[in-house]
Parts: C-alpha cells; sequence; structure tokens
C-alpha cells in the first residue's frame, strides 16, 4: 500500500510537471522570442545530461574506459554519417555486442 | 474519405499522420521495451507488487525515476524522500513543456492535458524535430500523438514483461546500455548549429563537474547551463542545407 502510494504521488507530481509549460504558455500569451530560442536547445541539452550521467558516469562515479565509450562513439560517428536514429542504435547495440564478446 | 473507413472513430487521413508519427518513433522502440524489460526485472526482484510496478509504469511514464523509487524502496529510504528524488529527476520535464506549449498552442485543451502525459524525453524531442513539417493543427496533433503514444505502450508492455518473468536479460549483458544509446539516437542525428551545439557541451562538462551532487541533481544543473548558455550564442542565419520556406517561422532553424 505504502509503495502504490509513493508511485501514485510521483504520478500526479510528475503530470503536473508534464503540463505545466503546456498549460501556462499555451494560450494567447505567447512566450518573448528570446526565450522561445532559448527553449529550442531544451532538447539538445537535457539529452546530452542524460547521456554524460549514464555513459560517462557509474552512480555517480567516473564509469571506467571500455566497452560503454568505445560503442558510444561508433554510434555518434553513425549517427553523423547517416543522420539517422535506427542506424544510430543498430550500430551502437552492434559494436557494443561485439565489445562485449571480444571481452572488453 | 467515405465514413465506413474509419477505424476506432478514426478517419484515414488522421491515421496516415499518426503513422508518420510513429515511424519517427519506430527506431527508438526497441530500446523502451528494453528498457522496460530491466525496470520491471528490478521491480520483480524487488518483491513489489505486480500491479503496483504496473501501475507505476502507466502512472510515472518515466524509467529513470522509477528506478530510483524501487532503489529508495530497497533501501528503505523515507516514503518522502523516494517521491521527491523522483520528482527532482523528472523536474527537465518542465524544460520540455514550456518548449512544446507553442507547438501545442492551437490543439483542443483535451489534446494538451492527455499528449502531456505522453510527452517521454523521446517523444517530446521528436515533437520538437518535426513539427515545423506539419503547420496544420490537426495534422500536427495527429502525427504528435502517433509519435507518443506507441512508444508509451511499448514501453508499458515491456515493464509487464520484466514483472512477469524477471532478470531474463543476463547481468553480463549490461543492459544499462541502452539508456545512452537511446539518447544519441535522438540526440545526434538532428544535432545542428552553434546554440545547439554549446548547448551539448556546456551541458556535459558541467554534468559531469556536479557529478557528487545528490538525487541526480547534476542532470538538471547541466541542463539548466546547457540552455542558458547556448542561447547565448548568435545562431547565424538559418541552415540553408535544412531550410524548408519556413524561415518567417520562429520555430525554423533547430
Amino acid at each position: 500500500m505504502k509503495t502504490f502510494l509513493i508511485f501514485l504521488a510521483a504520478g500526479i507530481g510528475t503530470y503536473a510537471i508534464r503540463v505545466s509549460g503546456i498549460v501556462m504558455f499555451g494560450g494567447e500569451r505567447r512566450l518573448p522570442p528570446r526565450v522561445e530560442r532559448s527553449l529550442r536547445l531544451v532538447g539538445p541539452a537535457a539529452l546530452a545530461a542524460i547521456i554524460a550521467n549514464s555513459l560517462l558516469l557509474d552512480q555517480g562515479e567516473w564509469r571506467a574506459f571500455g566497452a560503454w565509450h568505445l560503442a558510444a562513439l561508433v554510434a555518434v560517428g553513425v549517427a553523423l554519417w547517416k543522420r539517422s536514429s535506427g542506424w544510430t542504435m543498430a550500430a551502437g547495440a552492434a559494436a557494443f555486442a561485439a565489445l562485449l564478446l571480444a571481452g572488453l | 474519405m467515405t465514413p465506413s473507413r474509419t477505424l476506432l472513430g478514426v478517419a484515414p487521413p488522421q491515421w496516415a499522420d499518426a503513422w508518420s508519427g510513429l515511424k519517427a518513433i519506430a527506431p527508438l522502440m526497441p530500446g523502451s521495451a528494453l528498457f522496460g524489460l530491466a525496470f520491471g526485472a528490478l521491480v520483480n526482484v524487488a518483491g513489489i507488487n505486480p500491479w503496483v510496478g504496473n501501475f507505476a509504469s502507466v502512472s510515472v511514464v518515466a524509467g529513470a525515476s522509477q528506478i530510483a523509487i524501487v532503489e529508495s524502496i530497497r533501501t528503505g529510504a523515507p516514503a518522502v524522500i523516494a517521491v521527491l528524488t523522483a520528482l527532482v529527476i523528472n523536474a527537465r520535464f518542465a524544460l520540455y513543456s514550456a518548449a512544446l506549449a507553442p507547438v501545442f498552442a492551437a490543439f483542443p485543451r483535451r489534446w494538451k492535458l492527455g499528449l502531456a502525459h505522453l510527452m517521454t524525453d523521446q517523444a517530446a524531442v521528436v515533437a520538437l524535430q518535426e513539427h515545423e513539417r506539419w503547420p496544420d493543427p490537426v495534422r500536427r496533433r495527429w502525427f504528435v500523438v502517433g509519435g507518443a503514444l506507441p512508444f508509451v505502450a511499448v514501453w508499458c508492455v515491456g515493464s509487464a514483461a520484466g514483472i512477469a518473468l524477471g532478470p531474463v536479460i543476463p547481468e553480463a549483458w549490461q543492459i544499462g546500455f541502452i539508456v545512452p544509446l537511446m539518447f544519441l539516437a535522438v540526440l545526434v542525428p538532428g544535432l545542428r548549429g552553434a546554440p545547439a551545439l554549446t548547448a551539448v557541451g556546456v551541458s556535459t562538462v558541467v554534468v559531469l563537474a556536479a557529478h557528487g551532487l545528490p538525487y541526480g541533481l547534476n542532470v538538471l544543473a547541466g541542463a539548466i547551463a546547457g540552455i542558458v548558455v547556448g542561447s547565448l550564442v548568435p545562431d547565424r542565419a538559418a541552415h540553408p542545407d535544412t531550410d524548408d520556406g519556413l524561415a518567417h517561422d520562429p520555430g525554423a532553424g533547430e
């Protein structure tokens, strides 16, 4: 029951966060162009933060260099070359599997 | 476009636009399924009621925060700390929400309220990257729902499977790599322009420099620093290679 209430509270709180900007800035009230320009960087900045935290760190400590870094480099290279999410996922997963099989 | 061809009350043109959205996010779906499987296995191992585990995936729809809650429960942290940690991890959705406000501005209210729940990182970024190709608000909303709902459904099915089956993926496979890989696949292919590149660089450096912060606050700090510094960088002209004739639109140049 306690676990259910924790997830319920987290669900309600997360929905409030997700709907906040859409409701506040979604009507006639337009954002200033400067702010709209900044908001275009939300995606790149947030994604880069998640990637750095999950790839280069492990539970808050530096991740030892190895298969994770190398496979990510392959994925970035293919992403810049093909400009495609599908190719990036496939190349990164294949490189990671190969590196693990090679014992890295 | 005869009424007889509607399916579930939705007409063919709308299905076509939703299908375009689905195709835009489809490459990321295996990642969503695997991440769901990993969360489900964690719920299974922690001995949490399966119904509660599935409720979590449907109601919170944010994997990293759900994993943090399970870890808090396992380590016996107070409930308030468990919830607050999850909300701090999910604070970045407030940034997406503000960025999506102009994209959703012309949608009916119930669409806005419904779509808000489906805005995962991946769906939000797909909507932000692709919305200029859908100037018509009706077509745009069907594109957005097609690029968001199936992704959430795959997440829920994946986590349900993980809860039922337990840790079927061997530890040695290091399935956690799916997280950075999935986000690289969303970020890098569409990455262009000095402001965005600056935002990425600053965000990365701040996340690493602040790695001592508790509750994943370094992620939030990095994202905000990236946005602030990136927006100081002048965006030199619209990018001619991606010019679709919408240069007058304030959203152009992403």
